[in-house]
């Protein structure tokens, strides 16, 4: 128990390690500031959360549906949880650097799985202070709530993401196992993280089904209609996330204890199987995973392709960044994959998890929103919102290590090098953007006119977003590494374009208040002449600055 | 040619990690850089190829200030860093194919530069994998491959035989006095001291920060004690320091 616990922390301190640099020194007699600068950039995504729950429990409390926010949240919780535990388990469990040390040392493979799990759902726990505690203390300070609100929500916060982790990192075990038998195992690694993907969906499917059956659609009609009803609709859709929903929103200690009773013991029953059935198959995984790759010294003797074409540098060094994120397993999951799959399981997991009724009543209210031109405005918040787990542009740097040095030897402008870095993230931004415009077009029957301003609207803010956070990078770069999922993933750069995306949705809502005074052609004008003058300024300042800003890099 | 005029740098406040460095690495010579570790060669080397800017003073590569001219200098000099882990997901092929387009070479002649020194370092057949999956030698190689092939004036390397083969070892020691007998320069770090020795035209050896001895090992022998070993006459010179 003492060593898991060690391990954990082991774990967790070297994954979530501080940016070491030559400046170490230096940083020491400025931990104050940074520590000041890091309350500053915290308290503003936590006012800003804040403000965004304050709005719709605001709402909310006109039709009497307010118990719903509490349901959404954990809701929330869970599935970012999931879409979490889906993109890291494989990399977290199998593709660490430092497992080819800890091989060696005399632990049982419980002991490392554990930790690695525990490593997980504790980097859960940050993510859910912003998606769930602070939209929760808002609803308890609006409703008036005493300490038996407050208690039973940290509770359900720490139970809410181990369950679902459990469940998948299992998964990914059993996978894993069969890693040896593949030739190429960072495909392999890849594949599983697809399996994971399609299983959770097939999973959500499957516990709707079972909640279908458990309530009639004329039930769920009833409950739509009834205060405080949606609730229900929502909470079924997970276990544990039931009961837990149940106990914040019961108001007998007796109910509560109860409901707490049975969502611990199913999480406590999975975890203790789980380490246990985990501990005859994960060295076998682990072991398979350690040679990965092409063959050392493997020698192919095709013909050796000397491009015949130039192309312009530009081109090339595009075309080598997305090579490196293509090829890279831990890269393309957890860049490049989000980006599609992302906005892809969002769409398919609100869709199966709210009947086709509530779905309805949603279009319903949607569609009312379109006299004001308001539902233009929803949709480029929607493209924000996806925007925000696209993390190639604020990983551009980072991303190289020590190899970052090479942008400063090479004959090209740095200037030029920060614009090729970008642009990966504006195409993968792209993806979302229309993946996102399609649905939208699809359900709400927008116009192409509308749709083409949207677009460019959208675009516009992809641009000045993908400009600002490799800005971002350059001042902050995360360079020494051992493991290209502390790059990705834990890295505390990856609040900035939350931030950036909140800051943007926060614009759309005060610029909506302005729709019913002017029309909503010269407000999305507004914004896009907005978005146009940060690009520049934000360019002018890249060009300027460009040697200054390359100076952490060495 | 690489002149190294009164430059410094501090890492902190008070601590010169260089200090007041003047050197010259003239056309024609292997010039060898020794220094125990921490001493300031990599911060040299790296001052040298631009990765950093010097608190004051200035660097010419062939004429050319790396501070106010640097693309025009970074044309001039091939380099080799001292971690050959670079671009592992790339292929072989793909890497060079990459610096060739950065410093526009024409086509047919990086085809022929490309045949000629990966056959030279026998890398070639391997040319159609990704570094990832090359030994630390083949990285090493494929690396200087890259330094090498657009045919620079001037050879910049952080401890270039480090694991290399005897083989490509002596190879490129071979490259590196044809490349200094037409006239180019070769500027090395290394704590082989015998490689020093043998191959060099003039040593420079620094100490805390400071350039303690410049010139030809039988400079050096005649300045200190004659019958000694250049082992022996580097840790006089480091230790007395």
């Amino acid at each position: 128990m003492i060593k898991t616990i060690l391990l954990t922390i082991v774990f967790l301190k070297t994954s979530l390690q501080r940016m070491q640099s030559r400046y170490y020194e230096n940083i020491k007699k400025n931990k104050k500031i940074k520590r000041i600068l890091f309350f500053i950039v915290f308290a503003v995504l936590a006012g800003v959360i804040a403000f965004f729950s304050s709005n719709i429990i605001n709402i909310l409390q006109q039709a009497h549906q307010e118990t719903t926010f509490v349901g959404v949240i954990l809701f929330l919780v869970l599935m970012l949880t999931i879409i979490q535990a889906v993109f890291s388990s494989v990399n977290m469990l199998y593709f660490t650097k430092d497992t080819e040390y800890i091989l060696p040392l005399p632990l049982k493979p419980y002991q490392i799985i554990v930790a690695r799990t525990n490593v997980i759902i504790i980097v859960q726990y940050i993510i859910e202070i912003f998606v769930g505690l602070i939209p929760l203390i808002v609803y308890g300070f609006k409703m008036n709530c005493n300490s038996m609100f407050y208690l039973p929500v940290l509770i359900s916060l720490i139970l809410l993401p181990i369950l679902p982790t459990v469940l998948i990192s299992f998964v990914v075990v059993i996978l894993m196992s069969f890693s040896k038998i593949t030739k190429n195992k960072n495909k392999f690694q890849l594949f599983a993280t697809f399996i994971v993907f399609a299983l959770t969906i097939a999973f959500s499917i499957f516990m709707v089904k079972i909640d279908e059956q458990s309530i009639s659609d004329e039930q769920i009609a009833q409950l739509m209609t009834k205060a405080n009803g949606m609730v229900e609709v929502i909470k079924g859709y997970f276990p544990t996330l039931k009961y837990c929903t149940n106990a914040v929103l019961s108001n007998n200690i007796l109910t509560m204890m109860v409901e707490f009773a049975k969502a611990i013991g199913i999480t406590l029953i999975a975890y203790i199987a789980y380490a246990l059935l985990s501990q005859k198959l994960y060295f076998k995984g682990l072991v398979g995973s350690l040679f990965s790759g092409e063959n050392k010294n493997k020698k192919r003797k095709n013909k050796i392709k000397v491009e015949i074409k130039r192309k312009s540098i530009g081109k090339r060094y595009i075309e080598k960044e997305f090579k490196t994120l293509l090829r890279n397993p831990v890269y393309l999951i957890q860049c490049i994959l989000p980006a599609v799959l992302f906005p892809i399981l969002c769409i398919v997991l609100i869709l199966i998890s709210f009947d086709e009724i509530a779905v309805n009543e949603i279009m319903q209210a949607l569609s009312g929103l379109n006299a004001n031109g308001l539902i233009l405005l929803t949709v480029i918040g929607i493209t924000q919102f996806f925007s925000m787990i696209v993390y190639v542009s604020i990983t551009a740097i980072s991303r190289d290590g020590k190899n970052a040095v090479f942008m400063k030897y090479i004959p090209v402008s740095l200037y030029k090098q920060y614009i090729y870095k970008t642009i990966p993230n504006i195409i993968m931004n792209l993806f979302t953007i229309i993946i996102v415009l399609a649905v939208s077009e699809y359900i709400l029957k927008i116009s192409i006119l509308d749709l083409i301003i949207v677009f460019i609207i959208s675009m516009l803010m992809n641009i000045a977003q993908s400009f600002i956070m490799i800005l971002v990078d350059l001042k902050r770069p995360k360079l020494q590494w051992n493991s290209e999922y502390a790059v990705v993933k834990q890295n505390l750069n990856l609040i900035f374009p939350a931030i950036f995306s909140l800051l943007s949705i926060g614009l759309l809502i005060l610029y909506s208040k302005t729709t019913q005074i002017i029309s909503v052609y010269i407000v999305l004008a507004m914004i896009a002449v907005i978005y146009l003058l940060i690009t520049i300024f934000v360019n002018i300042y890249l060009y300027k600055r460009q040697n200054e800003l390359a100076g952490k890099i060495e | 040619m690489i002149e190294i005029k009164n430059v410094s740098k501090s890492y902190v406040k008070g601590v010169k990690s260089v200090d007041s460095l003047n050197l010259e690495i003239k056309d024609g010579e292997i010039f060898g850089f020794l220094g125990p570790n921490g001493a300031g060669k990599t911060t040299t080397i790296r001052m040298i190829t631009g990765i950093l800017e010097p608190d004051g003073g200035d660097i010419l590569v062939d004429g050319y200030s790396i501070r106010s001219n640097p693309i025009e200098a970074k044309k001039r000099f091939g380099f080799v860093p001292d971690s050959p882990d670079i671009f592992l997901k790339l292929k072989g092929i793909e890497y060079l194919n990459f610096l060739a387009e950065i410093y526009d070479i024409p086509i047919d002649v990086t085809q022929e530069r490309i045949e000629k020194l990966t056959k030279k370092f026998e890398i070639y057949d391997n040319l159609n994998s990704t570094i990832e999956s090359y030994s630390h030698g083949m990285r090493q190689k494929i690396i200087i491959c890259g330094a090498l092939i657009s045919n620079p004036k001037n050879w910049i390397l952080d401890e270039p035989m480090t694991g290399l083969d005897p083989k490509s070892s002596f190879d490129l020691k071979e490259m590196m006095r044809e490349h200094t007998k037409n006239g180019n320069s070769v500027f090395f770090s290394t704590h082989i001291l015998d490689v020093a020795e043998r191959l060099c035209d003039r040593v420079g050896i620094i100490n805390k920060g400071k350039l303690v001895f410049v010139g030809t090992f039988e400079e050096m022998k005649t300045k200190f004690k004659e019958e000694t070993s250049l082992e022996e006459l580097f840790l006089e010179i480091t230790e007395n320091d």
